[in-house]
């Protein structure tokens, strides 16, 4: 548009070393478990640093992938996280919707979802009523305790508010209903929210492990991560503190099978990750400024 | 406006506190009171004499514990077996150990607690809750059983309230975690085992300073240590932070942690940690990284025990290391001549049995014989499939096990999927006897290993074991305060060890520890010491 004075491209070369450097630092402990995950135990063993796998083995792989539980885990994590942002968005944006409307008691309900922002129930409340709605040992224990998260749904109707109400009153006028006014007018317009919201959703799904714990009975049913805790930390007895017995009970498996534990879970999220992520600032900055 | 806004949302506040507070309450109440009349149903005549060992009646018996490792599922063909045999609806629920203490707190105050409820070694809730009558003196019904009525009272002491008994311990062996070292390094180095403090350390100084390995390196280092300072090093009892072995002025026992041992102990690894001769950065080391800093040959001094050592760890380092050979240091004598290492407590684990079951004893008889077979000690020669025992205990051979030279060797998946039955007994530690002749050795195949637990063994039994005489003993404080006090002592000294803060702040700590309820654990233990009936120290 404009040529650049000299200062500008020395600013713009610095700039770019520096983003680069912040860059690599991301992307070095990816390339660590990388090639940890494809070295022989030996190999990790003997060097203080890995940067590239010196030959390539792939036992850790053979190992995780040979039993049913890491790929059953994997499939279970998939469903949750698949039907969970799913009904996260539906619910969510229903209700944020309804909260824009001129509803009775609607600064009630809004009052309400703050109050649980600033006070929220605790493990043990929630872990009753979840034994008492009998969700206990069910994926959906995972899905509908977390249905709505209060902070999203205030920035949603927040973005709902953005939305011009005279579109609302055309489509009142050329006769459509207030669900068809919800599908067809604010939904369309509002798919860069849904898309950030969504991914919020199903990142927090997908890292999830304690409710998996604590709810779930069966490891059949366990997510992913709880799995990959099994795998990466598991039997940490805190000797110093339980005496003598507390000693090894059975040792982590050896760190290459964690460091592809670790690769193999995260893939599948950071695979989604970039498709969803450009939606991200603009879904939640729109309704403030439009450029 | 603004004051009918203030009063609504203190209204919701009161309203929303009552409503978590009764939740809480009441459900408790109201699933006692559900399981009372259901047990009152099903109970027969409540003053006849029950059969132990009666199978006629089908009981559903519930369950919760801590597992290391992976727990089964919860339908498998490991636990039909159990069913069967026992005629029960077995339903014990496996929480992996790092997440036991939190899930087992929500279901206990949901008001669901199980028939059995196991508990971590030391976990003070066990004394709360017995307290507080959540479960079932076991006093009348240990002796029917083939392993539990063998128990010694001195480990069923330790889990005893208000004179009952309460709990079944989990087995352990009586031998502690010991210090080993690297016996190629010291004969390459012309070096020999140590027996006093000072020699370690200029041991340990060597392995850092003078190329033990030989690659023309300097890749190595003297002690390996992770946080907590954990393993302790103690080359005896005299030296152990969590043996009550030294004494006050008053002559009261006091807890090792802040005894003259200790500080021995801290100023050494003090000097080691200033000539780098341990782990660097030991404070925020776990476990697993601890050991993988002695076995992938950096460090040379560990610690070792006769069972549950890794061999595949050991492996590790024998490919690195060919040479590698691993000896246990033999107890230093101390400054008041005593010489031995402090004897195990006896347990790793407590089970305890819900005290609604009082209602029906047909059931507590079930239970308990559950539990008594999960606990069966099997011999070496009976450890194979013409032992109908014992062949079910594994799942049966070729589903859940397999005859490998003469050894019993379990299939891989045989606890991911359930094939045994021995993964379903909430304790199936075996409750070795006093008596039995144990070659700890037997459990490895490796033969360096084998031969390093059998020094190990020999040295054990060829020296004297000290009786810790708090073991057992309630400390009301310690119950409280105990863990926090005993974490602030570890910090402290971890930093005096960092140089954070130095040594001769000693007495100073000790100060500090005995003002915040250091001193009323030190009374109240010596009162349980007393009431025991013991006065002096005990070597066995």
């Amino acid at each position: 548009m404009f040529k650049s004075s000299g200062g500008e491209r020395v600013m713009e070369i610095v700039n770019n070393i520096l983003l680069l450097l912040i860059a690599v630092t991301m992307l070095f402990p990816f390339l660590y478990i990388f090639s940890v995950s494809f070295s022989s135990i030996s190999d990790v063993l003997n060097s203080d640093f890995l940067l590239w796998p010196k030959d390539w083995v792939t036992d850790a792989y053979t190992y995780i992938l040979g039993s049913d539980q890491f790929i059953r885990s994997l499939w279970v994590t998939v469903y949750v996280t698949v039907v969970g942002t799913f009904i996260n968005l539906v619910f969510t944006s229903t209700m944020a919707y309804s909260l824009t409307r001129n509803i009775i008691g609607q600064r009630l309900i809004l009052f309400l979802v703050l109050f649980t922002i600033l006070f929220s129930a605790g493990m043990i409340p929630t872990y009753i009523i979840v034994k008492e709605t009998g969700l206990l040992n069910s994926l959906w224990a995972l899905i509908i305790p977390v249905a709505i998260s209060p902070f999203n749904l205030i920035i949603m109707t927040q973005f709902f508010k953005g939305i011009p109400e005279e579109l609302t009153e055309a489509a009142l006028i050329d006769g459509a209903n207030d669900i068809q006014i919800f599908s067809k007018v604010i939904l369309p317009l509002s798919k860069p929210a849904l898309a950030a919201f969504g991914l919020f959703y199903a990142v927090g799904h997908w890292n999830s492990y304690f409710s998996g714990v604590l709810y779930l009975n069966d490891p059949a049913k366990w997510p992913i991560q709880v799995i990959l805790r099994q795998i990466v930390i598991v039997n940490e007895p805190n000797a110093a503190l339980g005496g003598h017995a507390a000693m090894v009970e059975a040792l982590p498996p050896p760190e290459t099978v964690q460091m592809a534990a670790i690769l193999l879970a995260t893939l599948p999220i950071l695979i989604v990750y970039p498709f969803l992520q450009k939606h991200f600032a603009k879904g939640v900055m729109l309704g403030s400024v439009k450029g | 406006m603004k004051n009918k806004h203030l009063i609504i949302s203190f209204l919701l506040l009161f309203l929303s506190f009552m409503l978590v507070a009764c939740t809480d309450e009441n459900t408790g109440e109201k699933e006692t009171d559900k399981e009372n009349e259901t047990a009152g149903e099903t109970e027969k005549a409540p003053d006849t004499k029950v059969d132990p060992f009666d199978h006629s009646e089908k009981y559903t018996i519930t369950g919760m514990t801590f597992r290391f490792g992976d727990p089964p599922p919860l339908s498998s063909p490991g636990l039909d077996l159990i069913n069967e045999r026992f005629n029960v609806d077995y339903k014990p629920e496996i929480i992996p150990q790092g997440d036991y203490v939190e899930k087992s707190s929500a279901i206990v105050a949901s008001g669901s607690m199980p028939d059995l409820v196991g508990f971590q070694a030391g976990d003070t809730r066990f004394y709360q809750w017995a307290e507080d009558g959540a479960f079932l003196p076991l006093d009348d019904y240990l002796s029917h059983y083939v392993t539990l009525g063998k128990i010694p009272d001195y480990i069923y002491n330790s889990f005893k309230v208000n004179g009952k008994i309460y709990g079944i311990p989990r087995y352990s062996q009586p031998f502690p975690l010991t210090p080993i070292i690297r016996k190629d390094w010291l004969d390459k180095l012309g070096l020999e085992v140590p027996t006093n403090y000072e020699e370690l350390e200029e041991i340990a100084i060597a392995f850092t300073k003078e190329d033990p390995d030989g690659n023309g390196k300097a890749d190595t280092y003297g002690v390996a240590i992770g946080e907590n300072i954990n393993p302790n090093f103690n080359m005896g009892t005299y030296w152990d932070f969590n043996a009550w072995y030294h004494q006050n002025d008053n002559g009261d026992f006091i807890p090792g942690i802040i005894s003259d041992g200790r500080k021995e102990l801290v100023q050494f690894f003090a000097n080691l940690y200033k000539e780098g001769a341990m782990t660097k950065d030991f404070a925020v080391l776990d476990w697993a990284s601890t050991n993988n800093e002695f076995y992938s040959g950096k460090a040379g001094i560990f610690v070792g025990g006769v069972s549950g050592m890794s061999q595949e760890y050991f492996e590790g380092l024998l490919s690195i290391n060919p040479d590698a050979e691993l000896v246990a240091i033999p107890p230093f004598e101390a400054p008041d001549k005593s010489k031995g290492f402090t004897m195990g407590s006896g347990n790793s684990g407590i089970l305890a049995l819900n005290a609604n079951l009082a209602e029906d004893e047909g059931k507590i008889y079930r239970a308990l014989e559950l539990v008594d077979f999960g606990k069966t000690y099997f011999p070496a020669e009976e450890k194979n499939p013409q032992n109908a025992d014992f062949d079910f205990y594994l799942g049966k051979e070729g589903t859940g096990y397999n005859m490998e030279n003469g050894l019993p060797v379990q299939v891989p998946t045989f606890s991911s999927d359930g094939l045994s039955p021995s993964t379903y007994f909430l304790d199936n530690r075996e409750q070795v006897p006093e008596d039995a002749a144990i070659n700890y050795a037997d459990s490895y195949t490796l033969p360096e290993l084998k031969e390093m637990t059998v020094s190990l063994q020999e040295m054990f039994e060829s020296n004297q074991m000290y009786i810790d005489p708090s073991h057992g003993v309630l400390s009301q404080t310690n119950q409280e305060k105990g863990t926090d006090l005993m974490q602030f002592l570890i910090n402290e000294q971890s930093k005096m060890i960092a140089g954070q803060r130095p040594v001769s702040d000693w007495d100073a700590l000790v100060e500090e520890y005995l003002a915040k309820g250091g001193e009323a654990i030190i009374k109240e233990t010596n009162e349980g010491i007393k009431a025991k009936g013991y006065t002096e120290r005990e070597w066995k």
